[in-house]
């Protein structure tokens, strides 16, 4: 498959998970893909995994500085940009009662702030045919012991994409929101251990957690000319999670 | 691409528009497709557009009968399904206050009952694994003027999907529902076609 063929994009959160899945369908279908992520041992292991159309850039979607960065290696390589998935997202669960600002902040600087200076900054090199993907999540809908910070910061991504399209109308550059559910990432796995695993899965429609590789192919559909006719819209590959 | 090589798909409203766009992708995609509309002129003249491996049956999805002849053709030729494409809709505008019965018998005769049992009469064919596809509308989550019935039965449709989810998730089989904005389909008010 070549619907990216010569397309360049740009992963944040990209050295694991969803956003490495994603760097290897998008290298699969053509494009050439500079991965970001602030971890410089994950992000080496990660090229040296993706191969020669792979490019690492060391930064924190959080810093304005480290974004600028990234962009002029993109400009300085490729001089154009065609896809940027804004996938870098952060957080931890603390209930109502024990919330402090740190931990608001945790969540909101990089998924909400990230995300938008990820985007704005990305603009300048963006054109016609652009594609931007935002990471939303399931929790974005729904409510979770715990999960105040995150859940609001994912409905906050989820609602940049209905303004952005407005702001990005007639530029030809559309912008899409995706939104796993329980996704079965090392991260993950780590996290939630053998039983957590099967309780999300137990939760989910489908009944088990998504591939990393599932929500990755999801993500090539809206880059690509596919998904032509699709902007502010918000697609689910949560196993039916939320969608019940 | 041949993601869909070998596989057999079912297309409601394959005539025109979406259905004879979807048809054409999914061949070129490598199904075996099978789709139906009311009209045989159109739908034949559908079928000569995609030329190889479609196979066409005459019907309306509000008449049970003519959904129990399209499976029967579908299991004598196929065997089984693994794709339906329940995505024959109809619908008119009609202010509320002037709509009539006709006008609402129509709309949801096609879009929810037909759609309920078009997608009832394909269990029995369905390899488990499969896929379901229902055409809602954007106007399932809006207002329209004129469009009450129309935006009704399509939020009925797009709720179908919450329940046959669960129903069928143990056969793996997938139910997912697609709301398109057809403002593009320049038979608007037809049937045979989703229409917003």
């Amino acid at each position: 498959m070549t619907r990216l063929n010569g397309k360049t994009a740009v992963i944040t959160g990209g050295a694991t998970g969803i956003g490495l899945a994603s760097a290897k369908r998008f290298i699969a279908e053509g494009a050439f893909v500079f991965i970001y992520g602030r971890r410089q041992a994950a992000l080496d292991a990660a090229v040296a995994e993706l191969g020669p159309n792979a490019r690492a850039v060391k930064g924190s979607v959080s810093n304005e500085v480290d974004l600028d960065r990234l962009y002029a290696a993109v400009k300085a390589e490729r001089g154009s940009l065609d896809i940027v998935f804004a996938n870098a997202g952060a957080g931890s669960p603390l209930p109502l009662g024990q919330i402090t600002a740190e931990h608001i902040d945790e969540a909101f600087d990089t998924n909400v702030k990230g995300t938008i200076f990820t985007v704005q900054k990305a603009l300048p090199l963006m054109g016609p045919g652009g594609s931007i993907i935002l990471t939303g999540s399931s929790a974005g809908t729904t409510g979770a012991p715990g999960f105040t910070a995150y859940s609001a910061s994912k409905a906050a991504v989820r609602n940049l994409a209905r303004s952005w399209a407005e702001d990005l109308k007639g530029t030809g550059i559309r912008v899409n929101v995706l939104s796993p559910g329980a996704t079965a990432t090392e991260l993950a796995k780590q996290a939630l251990g053998e039983a957590g695993q099967k309780a999300y899965g137990a939760m989910t429609p489908l009944q088990r957690m998504a591939d990393p590789a599932e929500i990755a192919a999801v993500a090539a559909f809206l880059a690509s000319p596919d998904s032509s006719f699709m902007t502010a819209s918000e697609v689910a590959v949560d196993g039916g999670l939320a969608q019940l | 691409m041949k993601k869909l090589a070998g596989k057999i798909a079912v297309i409601t409203g394959g005539s025109s528009g979406i259905g004879l766009a979807t048809a054409k992708r999914f061949v070129a995609e490598g199904a075996h497709v099978v789709m139906t509309g009311r009209r045989e002129k159109e739908l034949n003249e559908a079928a000569a557009l995609i030329r190889d491996n479609v196979t066409t049956v005459v019907g309306d999805v509000a008449r049970l009968d003519d959904l129990d002849r399209l499976y029967t053709v579908v299991k004598e030729k196929h065997g089984h399904i693994d794709i339906l494409f329940a995505n024959a809709g109809a619908g008119t505008i009609a202010p509320l206050a002037a709509a009539t019965e006709a006008h609402f018998d129509q709309t949801f005769d096609v879009n929810v009952k037909g759609l309920f049992f078009t997608v009832q009469k394909a269990l029995p064919l369905f390899r488990d694994g499969g896929s379901i596809i229902l055409t809602s509308s954007v106007s399932n989550v809006m207002g329209l003027p004129g469009f009450s019935a129309y935006a009704a039965s399509k939020a009925a449709v797009r709720n179908f999907a919450r329940a046959w989810t669960l129903e069928l998730k143990d056969r793996k089989i997938r139910v997912n529902s697609m709301s398109p904005r057809t403002d593009r389909d320049p038979r608007f008010g037809d049937d045979d076609g989703p229409h917003s």
